[in-house]
């Protein structure tokens, strides 16, 4: 199948380099302590973030940090086909423990010890990059929840399609059967966090695809921080300061 | 806003730089990178405060802390006073959950322990914790320590802790006056109950 044309535009319109269309929206749980939704192209996700609060489960009390859990679920309308999905699944538990390890690095747990920090994530819709809207989510979650970081942490992936390094596939490139790499870095630090991929990739264009997915990363987290510093302006403007 | 305080009008971002070491000290809401020790960042999400230094102090640096929008709620730290309501009373020691930690009330409830020995600062063996608390008292303690996985270590042991507010056990179950360090009476009916009370300055 052709996913990038002689003209070099891919199915959906976009160039090799081309992310998708970023949308994001904080504050739209009002229960939780913290929460955004996040749009990349078509996947839709929301991140919901309670805590810091008081263990609730005392045998994993942590006595010198927090303890961080992470629960990502999709919904049963977030594909094709309505399809119920069974809460503890292969692909949701490894994701949880991916992203969970992924924002352990960058919260900084030792401030809050005894205590339990807790991120849900639902995906509305998913169209392939899912597990990075969710970082991202996660992200501006945590920080309209007021809880202290070391840096913003960003994600994005990157494939390799008919000999072209791509960049932000959506489902039908993903499912094409070429590599996926998924990259999370600390923004300003420009530290990673999360590498993944799956399938095999020779050395030098794995480098190549790699580096794609870190400038993705940098676009974004330019935008994720213009729409903080928007919020907090809105908020302050709202309370007559 | 007070007058000594500037506030600058630069948001900021977790993870940007704020500062430098050599001129600033880093407050609530920034931190150090322990590998470059000369830089300050950001944590919170926020405006950036500078406080200048207190006349008495030896270090002539401002202290820069990043005022957020949000605050996460309170939790008890060692040294800090709370206000507990007490749940349960043992022979040996009383249980109470934390409500407030200073001025602020928390999210969610916190567990307390207040041991026999912690009651008060004389003859902590010939404590009787029946007379010194109730189910459903309200105290002002002291956080001694993070204490074991169950509960925080509480103290009551000096004047202005111990028993702020009691319901009375007799049929009225009105709020009770203190009498003395070591009594409270019952406006309407007259009846004398023990309990540590808060001496309130």
């Amino acid at each position: 199948m052709e996913f990038v044309n002689l003209q070099g535009i891919r199915l959906d319109g976009r160039r090799p380099k081309e992310l998708r269309q970023l949308c994001a929206e904080i504050g739209v749980v009002s229960k939780a302590d913290g929460s955004a939704a996040f749009e990349m192209g078509n996947t839709r996700v929301i991140a919901a973030v309670f805590g810091p609060r008081a263990v609730q489960n005392r045998s994993q009390k942590i006595a010198n940090r927090a303890l961080v859990r992470c629960e990502y679920s999709m919904a049963k309308f977030s594909t094709g086909d309505r399809v119920r999905r069974p809460k503890g699944d292969r692909r949701s538990m490894e994701i949880s423990l991916v992203i969970r390890q992924t924002m352990e690095a960058c919260i900084m747990t030792q401030l809050m010890p005894n205590s339990q920090i807790d991120i849900c994530l639902q995906v509305l819709q998913a169209d392939g990059g899912t597990r990075s809207a969710c970082i991202n989510a996660a992200t501006l979650a945590l920080a309209d929840a007021g809880i202290p970081m070391c840096d913003i942490v960003v994600s994005c992936s990157a494939g390799y399609l008919n000999t072209t390094p791509l960049l932000d596939l959506n489902y039908i490139e993903d499912s094409g059967g070429g590599p996926d790499v998924t990259v999370g870095i600390l923004a300003k630090m420009n530290k990673v966090t999360l590498l993944q991929m799956d399938n095999k990739l020779p050395f030098d264009t794995f480098e190549k695809v790699m580096q794609l997915a870190i400038d993705g990363c940098e676009a974004i987290s330019k935008y994720i921080r213009e729409v903080l510093l928007e919020n907090t302006k809105q908020l302050e403007y709202r309370r007559g300061l | 806003m007070a007058g000594d305080e500037e506030r600058d009008d630069t948001i900021t971002t977790p993870g940007e730089v704020v500062g430098h070491f050599s001129s600033l000290i880093p407050g609530r809401g920034t931190y150090l990178c322990h590998k470059n020790h000369r830089d300050i960042y950001a944590s919170l999400t926020g405006h950036c405060k500078i406080t200048p230094p207190s006349p008495t102090s030896t270090d002539k640096r401002s202290t820069i802390e990043i005022v957020g929008h949000k605050s996460h709620g309170a939790i008890p730290e060692t040294g800090s006073i709370v206000i507990a309501r007490v749940t349960k009373v043992m022979s040996k020691m009383a249980s109470a959950d934390i409500m407030c930690v200073g001025a602020k009330s928390v999210k969610e409830k916190f567990s307390g322990t207040i041991r026999q020995q912690d009651v008060r600062a004389t003859e902590i063996d010939k404590v009787d914790m029946y007379a010194s608390f109730h189910p459903g008292d309200i105290v002002r303690a002291l956080v001694l320590s993070l204490g074991d996985s169950r509960a925080y270590f509480l103290s009551t042991a000096k004047n202005e802790l111990g028993v702020v507010s009691a319901q009375s056990t007799s049929g009225s179950g009105d709020t009770m006056v203190p009498i003395s360090w070591t009594e409270m009476q019952c406006p309407t009916t007259g009846q004398v109950e023990q309990r540590k009370v808060a001496k309130v300055v």
